[in-house]
């Protein structure tokens, strides 16, 4: 727009034109605005950069939130609560597009057999609440099991021989009572029989209490058999109670049969007084001969469906020694607001009026003395959410981990402990190593080429080993966790102090100062240690990261501090929970409950991008000169 | 040149020694953990008397009898000692001191190559077997993983540095500085839920040695993939940011206006220049992702160096002899890599020249 040409081209009037100074003298003039000294230079350019601009504030907001998140969020993250362990997250606004909603898909879970939904005929899971579960998702299916269990159903029970056995018998549990004046029967249905290997399958009763058993019928063929007792052994008067026994004997060893049920029916109705099949008839016993008796064909039902984890675990809680002690506090909390109701049922027990977390108390368990005072406990129902303080079902945003602490919470408060940790081992590092590295460079000569060689040696000790010494000499804990990160970290800051150092050493200013009498100790820190800072303090800056890495890789192998363990800080402590620690939390749950892996991991890359990224926006304004140079 | 290595090696052996040495005092200062079966315990302790960390002598007198009797009953520490009390008479293993028990060492180590046994890792075994067993397991993923970092690290910082502020090139920077900022352990993590678990493209921990070959190397691919992210990142960035030094050269502004194409003067001209801050990265990188095999080991089951190094470490079960053997191939590979850098500056750089007088 205003290049030469345009500037040139433009035809303005000569009238326009006018002197700026006709008529004044130009004299010596102060200089307008403020001058801008080094640091404002620095904030200048440290301005410059949008996107390193933003990710400083990013850094900013996640500092400010590890200190204030776990106090605003007010949820439990140091108690131990296994009622509430693996809630998944939940988000207010998310919840409603179906994402993390606090519900869970569950595969594949065997089905109580007694519990039928009417409409849709499906079975639902056993050992889930049904409020929590969304019906319209629930889906069985069959699958094949030949486990010996109530579960499982249908098929047949088989009885196989062993390959040094021509015959085996099994027993029922229960007596079968046979009625002589209904002509009662019993029905086998045999599924599978070799009938060339003269095969065959034997039934036996107890005709006389406490007698042998008799062979009452042989069956050498499959299908249904009706074994009429009475007709088939007339000298029988009365009723038999006896135990069933089917005897199957082969030539073949190692030949099976397979029975599908055994049922019981007489002339009093159609329906059989006793029916087995499937698991009763599984669980008979072998009495004699050698054999296996399993099952096949059968099949279990699975259920899968969707449910809400939170409805279940904040539903009615049923807790069977609720402690005395916690009972009056809660009475004596809400006073006059709440009124027993008695319970007609349950004598022992009562009710609560609406509101109370304790909405029944069942009974008062005995109490137990000790020491002169009296313990007691009560069995009662509680309100869960009400009991913990929620009116509502309460938002975890990160989900709970096993101990049922609040995830969100901990990734705080893990954030807390890394930083702060960051901050006191970057502290002790720079000290050291300014120390060390201003010594080195300042005296030069043959200290310097010891200092260095020790430096050297130290810096070429694997941090493994470092590890090693320092978990056997001060076994795992804060003690081990920073010495390590202090003698593998002190090296650096002091190569770039012994070099800033011989940078600044024969400058004439430290020249000056030394002819006037200063000693050593103010060369160091009042001449050349100001004018070396910049970089240095880039350096200090841009290895926090580096120390919070190396904590959370430590802590992850579970050399650091962990939960329920504290370290102190000129008086403060601070939890040993890190996200080192949490992610070593999750890496057993990988698979069931992702989230405990994935916010700690999404928090701590964050964090490490961003102090990066502040690191690298900082030594652009120390040193403009090195400007990109490791972008 | 030949003079220089030699000095080298000899200053990596002293070194070597000197880590070794606070190693093993070290280990001395911190109590003691023989094996913890009975059987065992014997066993071990008359292999210490045998290599000459411990004297024996039976205890057959009353008053002294007594006397071992009164301390093994009231718990008073006798340090590294042990006393197995038959009735009759008492056998005593004692330690000598630890300056003569340091020298019967290292005449082990020299003169028969014994680094011990292991007290509780797999416990009566050679240290040096159980190393011997694992150190090819943990070599072969490092070595894959350096031969698929350094063409995708080079090319990345070569694509980088010709399109420098384009789109490309800004989009590479952002990358890395992600890459670089994630920690490993994290990315393995990832990985091993994405790929292991969810889509199941990827074996979710490692094969075992015999499972068949399709599976093994399939089994390879997320371990070099997780180790080779953070020095890919490592390495694009050093390459970018030297070759964006050395291309605006004048040497080759000379090399284009001979006549070379732009590839025969990057490749030719500015890349052999830039190598020589490169090597050393590529090489300590070597030793960096030998530190990082050690999580990606226990996070993947891989029976590797690694893995045992961290069972050694149990806490109140530490397997000294392993750890001093696990330490020395750790550092030796530390000060090899170092050796090696030195060496491939004068290859790369002949203007260097080593150990040459000034």
């Amino acid at each position: 727009m205003y290049n030469e040409k345009n500037i040139i081209n433009k035809d303005i009037p000569k009238q326009k034109f006018e002197f700026v100074q006709k008529g004044q003298k130009l004299y010596e003039q102060k200089i307008q605005g403020k001058p801008i000294g080094y640091m404002k230079d620095v904030w200048m350019r440290f301005r410059k950069n949008k996107v390193n601009l933003i990710a400083s504030t990013i850094l900013l907001v996640l500092i400010i939130c590890s200190i204030l998140m776990p106090i605003i969020s007010n949820k439990e993250y140091i108690k131990i609560d296994e009622k509430v362990s693996f809630l998944p997250p939940r988000v207010p606004i998310l919840e409603k597009f179906g994402i993390m909603d606090g519900t869970v898909f569950i595969e594949d879970r065997a089905v109580d057999l007694s519990k039928k939904d009417e409409e849709t005929g499906l079975y639902l899971p056993k050992g889930y609440n049904e409020k929590a579960l969304y019906m319209d998702t629930l889906t069985n299916k069959r699958v094949e099991s030949l486990e010996k269990s109530p579960l499982i159903l249908n098929g047949q029970s088989v009885l196989r021989l062993n390959y040094d056995s021509t015959s085996m018998t099994v027993e029922s549990n229960e007596f079968y009572n046979l009625s002589i004046a209904n002509n009662a029967y019993i029905e086998i249905d045999v599924f599978e029989l070799d009938s060339s290997s003269n095969s065959k399958i034997e039934v036996l009763l107890q005709t006389d209490f406490g007698g042998d058993y008799t062979v009452i019928e042989t069956i050498t063929e499959t299908g249904k058999h009706q074994v009429k007792v009475f007709e088939l052994n007339e000298d029988l008067y009365a009723d038999v109670i006896s135990k069933l026994r089917i005897r199957y004997s082969s030539d073949n060893k190692g030949y099976y049969a397979a029975i599908t049920s055994i049922s019981l029916f007489d002339d009093s109705s159609n329906e059989p007084i006793l029916f087995d099949e499937g698991y009763q008839l599984s669980v008979y016993k072998i009495v004699d001969g050698k054999g296996l008796y399993q099952r096949q064909n059968s099949e279990m039902i699975l259920a899968s469906f969707r449910y809400n984890k939170y409805l279940s675990a904040f539903d009615l809680t049923y807790e069977s020694a609720f402690s005395s002690v916690e009972y009056e506090k809660l009475l004596a909390e809400w006073g006059d607001k709440v009124e027993v109701i008695p319970n007609p049922d349950n004598p022992d027990g009562w009710f609560f009026s609406e509101g109370f977390p304790i909405r029944e108390v069942v009974r008062k368990n005995d109490s137990i003395k000790v020491g002169g005072q009296s313990y007691s406990s009560y069995e009662v129902y509680l309100d869960y959410a009400s009991y913990l303080g929620y009116d509502d079902l309460p938002y975890y945003l990160f989900g709970t981990t096993l101990a049922g602490r609040d995830l969100f919470s901990l990734v705080w408060v893990g954030l807390r402990t890394s930083l702060l940790i960051g901050a006191i081992v970057t502290l002790i590092n720079v000290t050291i190593g300014i120390l060390y590295g201003a010594v080195s460079g300042y005296y030069g000569g043959n200290v310097d080429m010891l200092m260095q060689r020790f430096a050297e040696v130290m810096s070429r000790i694997p941090w493994l080993i470092v590890l090693s010494i320092m978990v056997v000499l001060f076994d795992p804990g804060i003690t081990t966790l920073i010495l390590t990160l202090v003698i593998t970290g002190w090296i650096g800051i002091a190569s770039v102090t012994r070099m800033q150092f011989y940078r600044y050493k024969r400058r004439e200013y430290v020249l000056a100062s030394r002819t006037m009498g200063a000693r050593d100790l103010r060369l160091i820190f009042r001449h050349i240690l100001p004018n070396g800072i910049g970089t240095i303090i880039t350096a200090s800056v841009l290895s926090i990261p580096l120390v919070i890495f190396l904590e959370a890789a430590l802590s992850f192998l579970g050399f650091g501090i962990g939960h329920g363990q504290s370290f102190n800080v000129f008086g403060f402590t601070f939890s040993g929970v890190s996200i080192g620690v949490l992610l070593s939390d999750g890496r057993n749950f990988l698979f069931n409950h992702p989230y405990l892996t994935v916010f700690p991991s999404i928090v701590v890359s964050i964090l490490m991008i961003t102090f990066n990224m502040f690191g690298n926006a900082l030594r652009d304004a120390f040193n403009p000169s090195l400007r990109g140079v490791e972008d | 040149m030949f003079r220089y290595i030699l000095i080298r090696i000899v200053w990596i052996f002293i070194l070597l020694f000197t880590i070794l040495s606070i190693n093993f005092a070290v280990t001395k200062l911190a109590p003691s953990y023989p094996p913890p079966t009975e059987e065992e315990k014997s066993m071990y302790f008359n292999k210490q008397v045998y290599d000459g960390y411990m004297e024996f002598r039976l205890v057959t007198e009353a008053k002294e009898m007594e006397e071992i009797r009164k301390k093994i009953a009231t718990g008073e520490a006798i340090r590294s000692s042990y006393y197995e009390d038959k009735g009759d008479f008492i056998r005593a293993f004692e330690p000598v001191p630890v300056s003569e028990q340091y020298f019967k060492w290292i005449k082990n180590i020299v003169t028969r190559w014994d680094w011990g046994l292991s007290t509780r890792v797999a416990v009566g075994k050679p240290v040096f077997d159980i190393l011997k067993e694992r150190i090819p397991t943990t070599m072969a993923l490092n070595v894959i993983a350096l031969l698929f970092y350094i063409p995708i690290g080079l090319t990345l910082g070569i694509i980088a540095a010709l399109n420098k502020d384009k789109i490309i090139d800004n989009f590479i920077s952002i990358a890395v500085m992600i890459m670089i900022s994630i920690p490993n352990f994290v990315i393995i993590i990832m990985l091993v839920m994405i790929f292991g678990y969810y889509l199941e493209w990827l074996p979710s921990i490692f094969p075992a040695k015999d499972a068949v070959a399709a599976l093994r190397f399939r089994g390879l691919i997320l371990p070099v993939l997780a180790l080779t992210f953070g020095p890919v990142a490592g390495l694009t960035r050093i390459t970018r940011a030297e070759l964006t030094e050395v291309l605006t050269s004048e040497f080759l502004l000379l090399a284009r206006t001979k006549g070379l194409t732009r590839r025969q003067a990057v490749i030719r001209h500015a890349m052999r220049n830039s190598m020589v801050p490169l090597v050393p990265t590529i090489i300590f990188s070597f030793v960096g992702i030998l530190g990082g095999t050690v999580i990606m080991e226990r996070i993947y089951s891989i029976p590797g160096t690694g893995q045992i190094f961290l069972r050694s470490l149990t806490r109140n079960a530490y397997d000294y002899n392993l750890l001093l053997s696990l330490s020395a191939f750790y550092t030796s590979i530390a000060l090899f890599a170092i050796l090696i850098v030195d060496v491939t500056y004068g290859i790369i750089d002949p203007r260097i020249r080593m150990g040459g007088r000034k």
